[in-house]
């Protein structure tokens, strides 16, 4: 018998010999029971009852009436959105968002990783750390200000740079041309660090001995590297890149709301911020609560479909 | 492990200690950056040209900042929100870890279940919106306390710990009659205090830096927090940007001069209780998230 079955079946002989009823279970755990309400209740109140808030994508919203009494309109608020112009440019604009960040920002921790894991100077190691995960603890709002005030064209040390060097001020925050590159390096600039963690602790993980064996059978640093260190973490990488997926249309949204500019709004707009824009300044609840829920229901897909992914050619998945 | 160093890895070392200290170095100067630019006078600065300490040294824009009504109001609505969104958070996640991790309680998969479903998939930010405002949250201190109360990332990290406290610990103390407020408060909070710092810091660096639910959700000017503020500024700021490249008339730019400087004293009084705090306790983060990691 393995040992977790032998486990098991310890545990529900122990069980069976302290069988009781159910209520007397459950009058046992009265103060568990009471410890669980407060949440229950915060759970039914804001997270479940917002879900049942989002049949307002299928009515149309009566403020007397409130979401029960309002009238169904059936589809109506969905093919508005898809047969709108903004449909397209506003998908479009999320799916580059999110490509570009899966692209250049997902590998980031992973060679920050592995090349951490090659220094061999701990005091070194230590400080790089240290300050690679600060600015996962700053707010967004926070970075867009240092960035603003480093490009700002006043004073701004990459306009000095430039007019020191004879080439004109760029208003870069307000530049549609470098929208992409501004989105992308500063995701890498604030969350590699932090993300590198969790592929740190994977490659703590790797037995050692893999390496000695590696090294007995003749293989050289790159050969370990590639037969010996990623496949160790191979996993890590297929759950992280299930969640990366699973938030394609995220595309991180307060981020890309703080950088957002008149003169790039054409490719900075994504669902999230269109919802918001559609919902809260221009109140129309019912439409931006259909384009939320095409968002919901999309993302879970996505998250599904990535999960059946790496299950088959990675072997991991989270469920 | 040892490997012999052949030149080519040599080579490589070198390269990948200059790589990581340029990287280190892209990380942090961002901040000395801006630090030493709030403390140099905003029309000094406007010329160009500091790069590693101030030239014209002043505290005047940080007096500045302090003396604005509203970066002070909104300091404190922060210093509150912080404080108050800590100790209900950690309060309440540790009545739901500890239940939870009591393997004989009748219904607690489902319990899990119940809550990590509201983490894959939500209403969306419409309802939300809705319920909070027919709630009245959205004129009250409460919005950022209340809707905050839990999270269910916490909530692992936390169980993950009580689950490895020694069961005879509490079936002792039954046995000895004593309920479970007592079990949890006499006995597994003294044992938890570093999974505990690990959660009071990331609900107070939460509480610390979120913008949004000020600047979306929130209705009374009054009551907006910090982050949201310099949001608000940023944008004003950038606003009139703008419109003034380029055209550099000298009573708009001096405007935007002295708008910058307070903006650059504003965000460092934000950054700096993180950046003070933060080395203290990262190797409680840092052990957190592999927590997490590993049994989430």
């Amino acid at each position: 018998m393995s040992k977790a079955s032998a486990l098991e079946y310890a545990d529900r002989s122990e069980k069976s010999r302290r069988r009781k009823s159910l209520r007397k279970q459950i009058a046992m755990h009265k103060w568990l029971y009471l410890f669980i309400a407060p949440c229950i209740v915060w759970l039914l109140v804001f997270c479940y009852y917002p879900m049942y808030g989002a049949t307002l994508a299928f009515k149309d919203y009566d403020y007397g009436l409130g979401i029960t009494g309002s009238p169904w309109v059936g589809w109506a608020h969905f093919q508005e959105f898809f047969s709108s112009p903004d449909f397209w440019i506003v998908t479009k604009n999320t799916l580059i968002i999110s490509g570009l960040k899966i692209l250049f920002g997902f590998p980031a921790p992973i060679i920050l990783a592995l090349l951490l894991n090659e220094v061999r100077n701990r005091r070194f190691k230590r400080v790089v750390q240290t300050v690679s995960y600060l600015p996962n603890f700053v707010s967004w709002v926070v970075v867009v200000t240092l960035m603003t005030i480093i490009f700002s064209p006043y004073g701004g040390i990459v306009n000095t740079i430039r007019k020191a060097n004879g080439l004109e001020s760029i208003f870069y925050m307000g530049q549609k041309g470098s929208f992409y590159p501004i989105t992308i390096l500063s995701d890498i600039w604030k969350n590699a660090g932090w993300n590198s963690i969790i592929y740190l602790s994977a490659l703590s993980g790797i037995d050692s001995q893999l390496y000695e064996s590696a090294l007995l059978d003749g293989a050289g640093k790159w050969q370990c590297t590639w037969h010996v260190t990623l496949p160790g973490i191979r996993e890590t990488i297929g759950i992280m890149f299930i969640f990366a997926v699973g938030g394609i249309l995220n595309a991180g949204f307060d981020q890309i709301l703080l950088l957002q500019q008149p003169a790039n709004m054409e490719i900075s707009e994504i669902l999230d911020t269109y919802v918001l824009k559609t919902g809260l300044n221009y109140g129309r609840f019912e439409y931006a609560t259909a384009i939320g829920l095409f968002k919901s229901l999309f993302s879970l897909f996505m998250m599904v479909a990535a999960n059946k992914f790496t299950k088959r050619y990675m072997e991991v998945g989270i469920w | 492990m040892f490997f012999k160093q052949t030149k080519g890895q040599k080579a490589f070392q070198v390269f990948n200690y200059c790589l990581l200290g340029l990287f280190g170095f892209a990380t942090f100067y961002p901040f000395w950056y801006v630090l030493i630019a709030s403390l140099n006078t905003g029309r000094d600065f406007a010329r160009g040209g500091v790069y590693l300490f101030p030239r014209e040294f002043t505290w005047e824009n940080y007096a500045l900042a302090f003396n604005d009504s509203r970066i002070f109001a909104s300091l404190s609505i922060s210093v509150f929100k912080t404080i108050i969104g800590v100790v209900t958070g950690v309060f309440f996640t540790m009545l739901m870890a500890y239940a939870l991790s009591v393997k004989t309680l009748p219904g607690r998969n489902f319990f899990t279940f119940f809550w990590y479903f509201t983490t894959v998939f939500g209403g969306g930010m419409i309802p939300y919106y809705m319920l909070l405002r027919d709630l009245g949250l959205t004129k009250s201190f409460w919005l950022y306390i209340t809707p905050a109360v839990y999270n269910f990332f916490n909530f692992l990290l936390m169980r993950t710990y009580f689950n490895n406290i020694p069961n005879e610990l509490r079936e002792s103390a039954e046995l000895d009659g004593a309920n479970d407020f007592a079990i949890l408060f006499r006995i597994y909070l003294p044992l938890s205090m570093p999974v505990i710092a690990t959660i009071a810091l990331f609900v107070g660096v939460g509480q610390w830096n979120d913008w949004f639910t000020g600047a979306y959700y929130q209705s009374n000017q009054d009551l907006i927090p910090a982050a949201t503020l310099l949001q608000k500024l940023l944008n004003e700021a950038t606003a009139s940007s703008n419109v003034k490249v380029g055209q550099e008339s000298s009573a708009l730019v001096m405007q935007s001069y002295t708008s910058q400087s307070l903006q650059m004293a504003f965000v460092m009084i934000l950054t700096m209780p993180i950046v003070v705090v933060y080395p203290f306790l990262q190797k409680y983060y840092v052990r957190g998230v592999m927590i997490g990691a590993v049994k989430g």
